[in-house]
């Protein structure tokens, strides 16, 4: 075990360091994430939208800018090893469950930098309120697990294909939809101070990060393997 | 690891939807011995060679890994081998040490330090040298390359044209190290067009074009 997840966190530490190297991935999720914050602060702003309806439409604007800065870059830990060649030695020298667990570690890093950074800007330009705060930063934790689980399965699939660009988005969108609603609810809830919102959407989110864990972890070793 | 490995294929065929890369090819290295795979460009060595490292499936037959008489199970193929080849790249965004560290570590080696300074010192790199991959000339990548292939110091090497970009006294050395492996018990494939890494092993496999 200890073996295991000591390759797995070598997979993470060699996609990190390359990352900080090139920066491929790290400035196409930080520039559309903060192209689209500037664009959504300066044209809707904390003032136009009615009191009533901002914790439910700034919820939806957050979590879009999430998912989409998301979907401009996370495929890139995979499709980077088949571009420049590497994939095959990869292959051959590590297990592809730790390919896998280190491939998500490294998503997870770069959506939670990016929550970081992007999260609290937007409350500040948006002027979003949020009552119950820890509740908020554990949906924004498993969102971004569920995120990262999603896209690195999708990422591995696509990374094969011929048509890669397009595709990751077609075949991600489909599975992120149904996790979107339930963190624009949920954050929506937090806003509000709804306790019955946030119980019902972290039960939802953890189940669909769950399930997607472990049919992702099934499904890795075939799509990796030729 | 000291026991060798043999590496058997037989009636072997690959095909890319209509296109017949190789129709049928059967062959054998055992431990001590240099199996060379010739054919001219386009007659699918390096398939054959991904083939039999298990990066890819034949459309048909078979290969079989055998230790100590036993049959090796595919998915463990990986623990006893060591490639070099034109189309499988180490990291560019890594200096040398770097990448032999990280596949020491993905490999789940022990104290893997002196191993990696060993194999650099070996293919003639400074491991003190922090330059990136990126920065280094093709023959001084393909020496990484090697390096990377021992690194494990795996019972079976498969080689697609190992001694290309090398320049003269790389070559020299080359021939020298599949001498030392041969002696050595190991076992090795080596795909090749050049007429001197041709003589290096006595059984070969010819594909046609």
């Amino acid at each position: 075990m200890w073996r295991w997840l000591a390759e797995a966190m070598a997979v993470t530490a060699k996609d990190l360091r390359t990352e900080f190297r090139t920066r491929v991935a790290i400035n196409s999720l930080g520039l559309f994430a903060l192209t689209v914050l500037a664009a959504v602060s300066y044209t809707v702003g904390p003032y136009r939208i009615a009191a009533e309806d901002r914790p439910f439409l700034l919820a939806v604007l957050l979590w879009i800018v999430i998912f989409f800065a998301a979907l401009a870059g996370l495929d890139r830990s995979f499709v980077k090893e088949e571009e420049s060649h590497t994939a095959p030695l990869l292959r051959l020298a590590a297990s592809p469950s730790a390919v896998w667990f280190g491939k998500l570690v490294f998503n997870l890093l770069v959506i939670y930098m990016l929550m970081a950074i992007l999260v609290p800007l937007y409350c500040i330009l948006m002027g979003y309120t949020i009552l119950m705060v820890w509740e908020f930063v554990l949906i924004l934790a498993l969102g971004g697990y569920a995120l990262a689980v999603i896209t690195t399965i999708v990422a591995a699939i696509i990374a094969r294909a011929l048509t890669r660009g397009a595709l990751f988005s077609v075949l991600s969108l489909p599975l992120l939809l149904p996790l979107m609603i339930f963190l624009i609810q949920g954050t929506a809830g937090v806003a509000e101070g709804s306790p019955e919102i946030v119980s019902s959407t972290v039960r939802a989110v953890l189940s669909m990060g769950g399930i997607m864990t472990i049919v992702s972890a099934a499904l890795f070793p075939v799509v990796w393997s030729d | 690891m000291a026991d060798g490995i043999r590496i058997s294929f037989s009636d072997v065929a690959k095909r890319y939807d209509l296109r017949v890369v190789f129709r049928s090819v059967s062959g054998e290295a055992v431990p001590g011995e240099v199996l060379v795979i010739t054919g001219p460009n386009g007659s699918g060595k390096s398939t054959l060679l991904s083939i039999l490292c298990g990066l890819l499936r034949p459309t048909r037959g078979e290969v079989t890994y055998q230790r100590d008489g036993r049959i090796v199970e595919r998915d463990a193929w990986r623990h006893y081998l060591g490639v070099v080849a034109p189309a499988m790249a180490v990291y560019e965004e890594l200096d040398a040490m770097e990448n032999l560290r990280f596949f020491a570590r993905v490999r789940g080696m022990g104290p893997f330090e002196e191993r990696c300074r060993e194999c650099l010192d070996l293919v003639g790199l400074d491991p003190g040298r922090r330059t990136l991959v990126r920065g280094y000339s093709t023959g001084m990548a393909q020496r990484l390359k090697i390096a990377q292939a021992v690194l494990h110091d795996p019972p079976l090497l498969l080689l697609d044209e190992p001694g290309s970009n090398l320049d003269p006294a790389g070559k020299d050395w080359l021939e020298d190290y599949v001498g030392g492996l041969r002696a050595a018990g190991k076992t090795v494939v080596l795909a090749t067009n050049d007429r001197r890494e041709m003589e290096w092993g006595a059984s070969h496999v010819a594909l046609a074009g």
